[in-house]
């Protein structure tokens, strides 16, 4: 606990007699101890790792071992499956959410994290985390289902052999428009600059930087991961021409206004893209035909975690093919594993929106960690979405 | 009193026209929101009938509920932790002079003036360099910095217009100074002190930012669950709660205008 | 949390001065009671507001700090930033300068449609109702400001509210929602019951008697309205405009709910550097030294000039 600084709480009654060089004193040392708390704030947040691991599981409130903290996307949990969940194994869930990868970093790293014991970050964000060293390697004796994960999952780019993640989730990242305004079928990115303007206003975009650089590096034939300062500087300056047609930058805030008509074209997740599909047959969801982010949302266990054993219960209960299959059929996203996917009702194992076909795959591309190229890529989408 | 003024007469009254309006632009969001608390359609787009099916969706909401529960739990412990360290302090700023006391006073209007954000942002690099863990308390403790400045504040302007040698006339009568500041003061600022702490409740039921920067441990309270829903498209049955909410708040709103109004008439009867 | 803190030192007498003991004691216990009253509450805004405020300080000191990694050189970068140029254009001076323009923008339309009502409670409407008039119009601002920017959602959305009305009268439909016009709407929405509120005091108080002068002496109500309302009721007009001025710097539900993509305000900006994509806790920390910075100039200004009493709302 920081010292008070003295000559802030001094005060004498009806005769402030107080020498000076007492004074003075008073005043220099708590200055002095001021600014010593003052110089290990910044150490501090900025050690990082040797913040991270020295986690007492009582410190924090409700940390017992009955009770398991979730930090997910909102898609992710619902309330069956954590009713479903206690009820077979007795464990609380409390469950938070949050909207992007780099909130939950942001999060974390702020010491909110220390009561999680599972996290669902993205494929890239596995990669940033591991290097930051937030996360604990994944016993694979304990997560039964290993074997069973498609080939593209069995050592994925973002984490080689899955040593600290669970591939949990997957889908596209693609366009939802309106066909009966669009008559004209959108098929690629260039539809967005081709056409705006009659979609100003009427468009947004998703507000997480990675997949919207991503998509503007595609549209100009790059990789969506590029570390190329010049193709980077080139997907800003093609994004900064749309930017004054669009609407807002939005993870979700589009879905009922896009169902009702006051927006014509979203970028959106493939889950959402579905999901807003059946509210409104009018909307369609397309993978642009120069490729598109295939994601992967894991599951990891922090560094921090204070509840391990039901750590693994949750993995083990939440990736077990039945488990899954009825939850996947509910939220609708699709599985990396091959028993999950069996498990599945026809008409979703063969929806092109949930499961593309190969063919449309293959132009398809992960999102990878771009280490050092990180700064750039912030900073060009603080410059975009600022401007 | 009218007056029968020339003044009066003159006027056109345009600026009554424009009153009336501006109370309807006040009131409209709020009309909105009932109105549609009542619509069946889902979206706010069009009438679908009378129904009252999103109060009974908002009644078995229950991350709602949770996010309520947290709330009135984080305003309930800022406020009574506010209103005693509050209190102490209106009374000792008004009654000591002391060196540093202009600092300390403007420490004490601090929250008032500085933005919400900055309030949060710095709080959180608090924390996160103590690393004292997120939680339902760090949240509390956040809101009472800016609890303790609105009571205060409150209670300073009742204090100045405090008849002082009643407590005197105690002392002198042999109170002890405890005896004194509980029969005697704590009475005649009574309603100064709760309709200090209705408005910082309000506030604090009100807080989105401080709270969404300084809560963890699966604490969310109702305006960061609101937020997080306005953002991901809102079912209606957001109106309702909304509905329920403005009711709340505006029973609270005359009430602590009628303690005041009561305890500013009592001040004037002495 | 912080309430089983020690006492802060209390600084005892002076030694030399004092010879008796017991005068000593007594120094001590006349110390005590003011150290009960105002230790506490001093306490806790020094731990959970000067030292967080000074810690932001510190970090924004520090060029590009980024949680988890190793603190770099002390420097300005984070300052100087502010003034970089994105493709031959100053984008963070456009932010700071947007939300100034957002916070005039909405100083003038509360000015200029909370005086007619202020001045029609405070001196026009019968005595007996002006409190009741008063209290029923700022009491949406004790609703949840989050669910009222949400209503001008509702209102404003392209298949809204408004452009329903608008069609019922075959007027075209506008397009407000997500643009700026839609941020100004929703500050002068929030912030014309305080400026309501201090004009009200400021004209309450208004001498009548000098409006009968000016009357007696040829003056038409609209002299005498601008030599000699206007000029007694300046202070309020100050104290609300520099208010309204303050609050609305710093807001941030408004523009982020109502603004779209081309309303980045400075409370967004500092917001999105701590939990959003960039994660620059070091030019966060600088942006929001400079707003605090901008509110505490306008609120110099408004203790120079500003009238005391109205200060008080």
């Amino acid at each position: 606990m920081p010292p008070v600084h003295p000559s802030n709480s001094r005060f004498s009654g009806r005769s402030p007699r107080l020498s000076a060089s007492r004074r003075r004193f008073l005043q220099l040392s708590g200055a002095a101890l001021s600014g010593a708390v003052l110089t290990n704030c910044a150490r501090n947040i900025g050690g990082g790792s040797t913040d991270a691991s020295p986690a007492s599981p009582a410190s924090s409130s409700g940390g017992g071992d009955n009770t398991l903290h979730v930090y997910s996307w909102s898609t992710y949990i619902d309330d069956d499956l954590l009713k479903s969940f206690e009820q077979e194994t007795g464990i609380k869930v409390i469950a938070d959410i949050y909207d992007s990868n780099e909130t939950m970093l942001a999060k974390i790293q702020a010491g909110g994290g220390k009561q999680y014991s599972i996290i669902y970050p993205s494929d890239y964000m596995v990669g940033q985390m591991a290097e930051l060293n937030l996360l604990s390697p994944i016993d694979k004796e304990r997560v039964p289902g290993y074997s069973d994960l498609l080939a593209q999952w069995e050592s994925p780019s973002y984490d080689v052999d899955n040593t600290n993640s669970i591939p949990y989730a997957w889908g596209t990242t693609g366009l939802v428009y309106n066909t009966e305004v669009l008559t004209k079928p959108v098929t690629d990115w260039s539809y967005l600059w081709d056409n705006k303007k009659q979609l100003s206003g009427k468009m947004t975009l998703l507000n997480d930087v990675r997949e919207v650089m991503g998509f503007a590096l595609k549209s100009l034939g790059f990789s969506n991961s590029s570390k190329d300062p010049k193709q980077i500087e080139a997907a800003y300056k093609k994004l900064a021409q749309l930017k004054p047609s669009l609407s807002s930058f939005t993870t979700d805030g589009w879905r009922d206004q896009i169902v009702v008509g006051d927006l014509l074209l979203s970028h959106a997740y493939s889950v959402d893209g579905i999901d807003v599909m059946a509210s409104n047959p009018k909307l369609k969801y397309v993978i642009p035909s120069s490729g598109a982010t295939v994601w992967t949302d894991t599951i990891v266990i922090p560094k921090a975690a204070p509840n391990m054993d039901a750590a693994y219960k949750w993995i083990e209960y939440t990736i077990n093919p039945e488990t899954a299959a009825t939850v996947l059929t509910r939220l609708k996203f699709a599985t990396p594993n091959q028993k999950t996917l069996a498990l599945l009702p026809q008409e979703l194992r063969e929806n092109p929106a949930l499961i593309p076909p190969d063919a449309v795959l293959e132009k398809c591309e992960v999102l990878a960690n771009v280490d050092s190229a990180t700064d750039l890529y912030d900073r060009y989408w603080t410059q975009l979405t600022s401007a | 009193m009218t007056l029968p003024h020339p003044l009066v007469k003159f006027r056109p009254s345009w600026q009554l026209i424009l009153t009336l309006l501006m109370f309807v632009f006040m009131y409209l969001p709020v009309l909105v929101l009932a109105f549609f608390s009542f619509n069946a359609s889902p979206f706010s787009a069009g009438w679908g009938g009378f129904s009252l099916k999103w109060y009974a969706k908002m009644i078995s909401d229950g991350r709602m509920l949770s996010a309520l529960q947290d709330s009135l739990l984080v305003a309930f412990l800022a406020v009574m932790i506010s209103a005693v360290l509050g209190t102490l302090m209106a009374v000792g700023l008004a009654r000591y002079k002391f060196p540093g006391k202009g600092l300390y006073q403007g420490m004490s209007y601090l929250p008032l003036i500085i933005p919400d954000i900055a309030i949060a942002v710095a709080t959180l690099v608090f924390l996160a360099s103590l690393a004292i863990p997120l939680s339902l308390w760090t949240v509390v403790a956040a809101h009472v910095v800016f609890c303790i400045s609105y009571i205060a504040l409150v209670i300073s302007t009742r204090l100045t217009g405090l008849n002082q040698h009643l407590e005197e006339a105690a002392l002198d009568l042999g109170a002890t100074p405890q005896q004194a500041f509980i029969k005697v003061l704590l009475p005649q600022l009574m309603p100064a002190i709760i309709s200090g702490c209705l408005l910082s409740f309000v506030l604090s039921m009100d807080d989105l930012l401080i709270s969404n920067f300084t809560a963890g441990g699966g604490t969310t309270t109702l305006p960061m669950e609101i937020f997080s829903r306005v953002r991901t498209g809102v079912k209606p049955d957001i109106n309702a709660l909304s509905v329920v909410l403005i009711l709340g708040s505006g029973i609270l709103a005359f009430a602590a205008e009628y303690i005041r109004f009561k305890g500013d008439q009592q001040q004037l009867g002495k | 949390m912080a309430t089983s803190a020690p006492l802060p030192p209390v600084p005892g007498a002076h030694p030399s001065t004092d010879t008796v003991a017991a005068k000593l004691k007594r120094k001590l216990v006349s110390l005590v009671q003011p150290t009960v009253l105002l230790g506490p509450a001093g306490i806790w805004l020094f731990l959970l507001l000067v030292v967080p405020t000074l810690m932001i300080l510190e970090l924004s000191l520090i060029p590009g700090f980024r949680p988890g990694e190793p603190a770099g050189a002390y420097g300005l970068g984070n300052y100087t930033k502010i003034f970089e140029l994105i493709d031959g254009q100053p984008i963070y001076l456009w932010v700071i300068a947007r939300s100034v323009l957002f916070s005039v923008g909405s100083m003038l339309i509360c000015l200029f449609l909370g005086f007619p009502v202020a001045y029609w409670i405070a001196i026009m409407a019968p005595k007996r109702w002006q409190n009741l008039l008063l209290v029923s119009f700022v009491l949406p601002l004790w609703t949840s400001s989050l669910l009222r920017s949400y209503a001008w959602i509702t209102i404003l959305r392209p298949t809204g509210v408004l452009n329903s009305l608008l069609g019922v009268f075959n007027l075209p439909p506008v397009d407000i929602l997500n643009t700026q016009t839609a941020v100004m709407i929703g500050l002068a929405y929030n912030y014309l019951p305080y400026m309501v509120l201090i004009l009200y005091s400021s004209l309450e108080k208004l001498d009548r008697r000098l409006l009968e002068a000016a009357s007696d002496l040829g003056a038409t109500p609209q002299q005498g309205f601008w030599k000699v309302t206007v000029p007694q009721t300046l202070p309020g007009i100050a104290a609300g405009c520099l208010l309204v001025f303050i609050t609305n710097l710093g807001d941030f539900v408004v523009p982020e709910l109502l603004g779209g993509a081309s309303s980045m305000t400075m409370a967004r900006l500092v917001y999105n550097q701590f939990l959003g994509a960039t994660r620059n806790w070091g030019f966060g920390s600088g942006l929001s030294m400079l707003l605090i910075l901008g509110v505490s100039i306008a609120i110099a200004l408004l203790l120079k000039y500003g009238d005391q009493k109205a200060e008080d709302f």
